[in-house]
């Protein structure tokens, strides 16, 4: 073998090493009896003609017993054979029908090896002669018929010479002693052919079922990479179509959407934007979005943010800024800022999305305007009404006759009335707007309700009702603080308060308690009324609340008051909520965290 | 607390109607003695002609608002040691807040009870130094 072989044999090596070892022993067995006919017929022939040849009157026992021999070996080899070929899980045993083929091999081989020793010295030489080339012929013969397997060759023809050469070592005569030399080394000649050609029908079948299994895995290969392929396409058809949607989603939004590269270049605009702004897609792209989009008072704040936008790459928000547009006007937009970072963290674009909100800014200017004016100009009027009727019914500038005095109660009551709507408005318009902010102090609880009570007696005596303290404020719960807002938790105090005293049957009592619970310091009013009713209970804390619209004509209040009240208290980090009392009525309560100190 | 009690009160107020509803709450229920200005530009003069114990000044006046009147006395010699009481219809606390940062003795928010005026009053009063 030259050295260029050598490397393609490796790599033949490197396949052969895939086939499984079994099956290519379980294909050399198959090998072997598939050439045992040839054998059994060669053997029953050249038996037959060899009893022929030796056969004479002195020796007819022994030519008969070798005859019987043959036929037995042959018999046996046969039924062996049809044995094997009947065998319907054969592979599955390769080395049980190997050794049962070995064991027919070397009978038969010694079989002629008996021919050979017993009918040599016994014959002429011419006879002997016809031996020595049958038996030659025979272990030559074998070659091909146990080409699969040279062990088994080398038992065979083993059973045939060793018996031989012993004879014809022992013989006397020179000439058979020099042949009797000579058969050894034809014998290893031939065991050396058939190690050989066993070699290459290994070598070969070790091939065959490398490659088969090769095939094997080449089309489990094949059908995963079809299916691969198969899913490929179909995630490219979807690309397509998200790439379609996404084409028409920024092609058909009505807010403005601006590609930018990472200078801030324009790369690509859609049509809301052309809107907007009022310029051509291509008087946009191309130019820095600076220059172009961004007024020149609003270029420092423009730069701080798109410094931010670059060096950490998170999204920004509610980014407003004004834009000059082509007519000369200005747009107020609100841009939403998102930066895209390819999987190796590189910059590629910044998407901008912009909301048109100078339309809102000014209606929120009005509002606001609307909302102060409506503080000032409908408060001072009401409070020369007020103020003016006060006076009257307070008595200091002289008696006044009933019917008057009763219309003019009328008149401050009802002003009142409209005061503490126009109060409640404001407060809610405040707080959903965000725009109330409360002023936090540290606070006994204790002192705060004990004070409510105190200015919330008038309101009670109108209904007759008294509200009664049931908890001391002097101790446990009572000394307490809170971190909140006074003004506003006096307010939530008093909408309670009046609340229950408008439900409370005349000449009855509201029990007010405060205690700990956990965390919280819990304050509870509670009243002897009608009760919630059902159906009113999930609304109760809405806008304009009232069970029955009549009440708020007898007893006054805007339905306001509870959900301001909602309101404060959570925005103080506190809860509020009502149970029905035991024995009738309804207990209001609400609880504010307790402050450490 | 100063040694006696309130007694001289100028008010400088642009609306007639809620002049004469503190005047007659500060006199009738307060018994004391109060001095009305309408024209704010005038009101430095009309206090030092006055000599009150205390000024009570409202917020949104034409002509000059309260706040710019209350540093302008503060600015002058005879009125700049006179404790200032704002009257106001602005509720923000962030404004009343202000004013008290700015030295007003106390806020007042209209509408008020003119009946609780004079008690009001004096309570700022009451805690002065």
């Amino acid at each position: 073998m030259n050295r260029s072989g050598t490397a393609e044999g490796s790599v033949a090596a490197g396949i052969r090493d895939r086939a499984d070892p079994r099956l290519v022993l379980a294909d050399r067995v198959d090998q072997l009896y598939g050439q045992m006919w040839l054998g059994i017929v060669a053997t029953f022939a050249i038996g037959a003609i060899a009893t022929f040849e030796f056969w004479n009157d002195r020796l007819r026992e022994l030519v008969l017993f070798w005859w019987g021999l043959v036929l037995l070996v042959t018999a046996a080899s046969a039924g062996l054979l049809y044995g094997y070929r009947r065998s319907a899980d054969r592979a599955r045993d390769p080395d049980q029908w190997l050794r049962w083929f070995a064991i027919a091999a070397l009978a038969s081989g010694a079989n002629w090896g008996f021919a050979g020793a017993v009918f040599f010295p016994s014959h002429t030489d011419e006879q002997q002669v016809f031996l020595a080339f049958l038996l030659a012929g025979m272990m030559s013969g074998g070659i091909p018929v146990y080409a699969a397997s040279w062990p088994i060759f080398a038992l065979y023809a083993a059973g045939i010479v060793a018996p031989f050469t012993y004879v014809l070592a022992t013989f006397g005569n020179r000439l058979f002693t020099e042949i009797a030399l000579l058969v050894p080394m034809f014998y290893a000649i031939n065991v050396a052919v058939a190690y050989r050609l066993t070699q290459v029908f290994h070598s070969g079948y070790r091939l065959r079922h490398a490659y088969g299994k090769l095939t094997e895995d080449y089309s489990v290969l094949n059908q995963r990479l079809e299916r691969q392929l198969g899913e490929l396409e179909e995630a490219r058809r979807q690309v397509e179509a998200s790439g379609r949607k996404l084409a028409l989603f920024a092609e058909r939004a009505p807010i403005a959407i601006v590609e930018l590269d990472p200078s801030g270049v324009v790369t690509q605009v859609n049509p809301a934007a052309e809107l907007l702004f009022g310029f051509a897609a291509g008087e946009m792209l191309g130019g820095n979005v600076k220059e172009r989009l961004v007024l020149p008072e609003f270029r420092n704040e423009f730069d701080r943010q798109w410094a931010q936008l670059i060096t950490e790459r998170a999204p920004i928000s509610g980014l407003r800024i004004r834009s000059p547009r082509r007519d000369g006007l200005q747009v107020v937009c609100e841009w939403t800022v998102t930066p895209l970072v390819n999987n190796e963290g590189t910059l590629i674009a910044v998407i901008a999305q912009g909301q048109d909100v100078t339309r809102q800014l000014e209606a929120e200017r009005m509002k606001k305007e609307f909302t102060s004016t409506l503080s000032h100009e409908l408060r001072t009027p009401l409070t020369s009404i007020i103020g003016s009727l006060q006076l009257i019914n307070s008595g200091v500038l002289g008696d006044l006759s009933q019917d008057i005095s009763e219309l003019t109660a009328v008149a401050e009551r009802n002003g009142t009335r409209l005061l503490d709507l126009i109060n409640d408005l404001l407060d809610i318009e405040k707080i959903e707007s965000g725009k109330l902010t409360l002023v936090p102090e540290v606070f006994k609880l204790g002192e705060l309700v004990r004070e409510s009570l105190v200015l919330n007696k008038a309101f009670g005596d109108r209904f007759k009702v008294r509200f009664e303290l049931k908890s001391p404020t002097e101790t446990g719960a009572g000394e307490r603080a809170v971190h909140a807002d006074r003004k506003r938790l006096l307010q939530v105090m008093t909408n309670l308060l009046s609340n229950s005293a408008k439900f409370s049957p005349e000449g009855g009592s509201v029990d007010v308690t405060l205690e700990e619970a956990g965390p919280m310091l819990r304050v509870g009013i509670h009243d002897r009324g009608p009760g919630i009713p059902e159906n009113f209970r999930a609304r109760i804390f809405g806008r304009f609340a009232q069970a029955d619209s009549t009440t708020a004509r007898h007893k006054g209040g805007t339905g306001l008051g509870l959900a301001i009240s909602k309101r404060l208290v959570e925005m103080m980090e506190g809860r509020i909520g009502f149970d029905p009392r035991e024995g009738g009525g309804t207990t209001f309560w609400f609880e504010l965290p307790r402050h450490a100190t | 607390m100063p040694a006696r009690p309130l007694s001289k009160v100028c008010y400088v107020e642009d609306d007639e109607d809620i002049q004469r509803i503190v005047r007659l709450s500060l006199e009738r229920v307060g018994k004391m003695t109060v001095e009305v200005v309408s024209d704010p530009m005038q009101a430095i003069d009309a206090i030092r002609a006055f000599g009150p114990d205390l000024v009570m000044l409202d917020w949104m006046m034409p002509g000059m608002d309260g706040p710019t009147l209350f540093r302008r006395m503060k600015e002058t010699q005879d009125t700049s040691a006179l404790p200032v009481v704002f009257i106001t219809a602005k509720a923000s606390q962030t404004e009343l807040d202000e004013l008290t940062k700015m030295g007003a003795a106390g806020t007042i928010s209209k509408p008020f009870s003119p009946k609780d005026l004079p008690e009001q009053l004096r309570a700022i009063w009451a805690k002065l130094p």
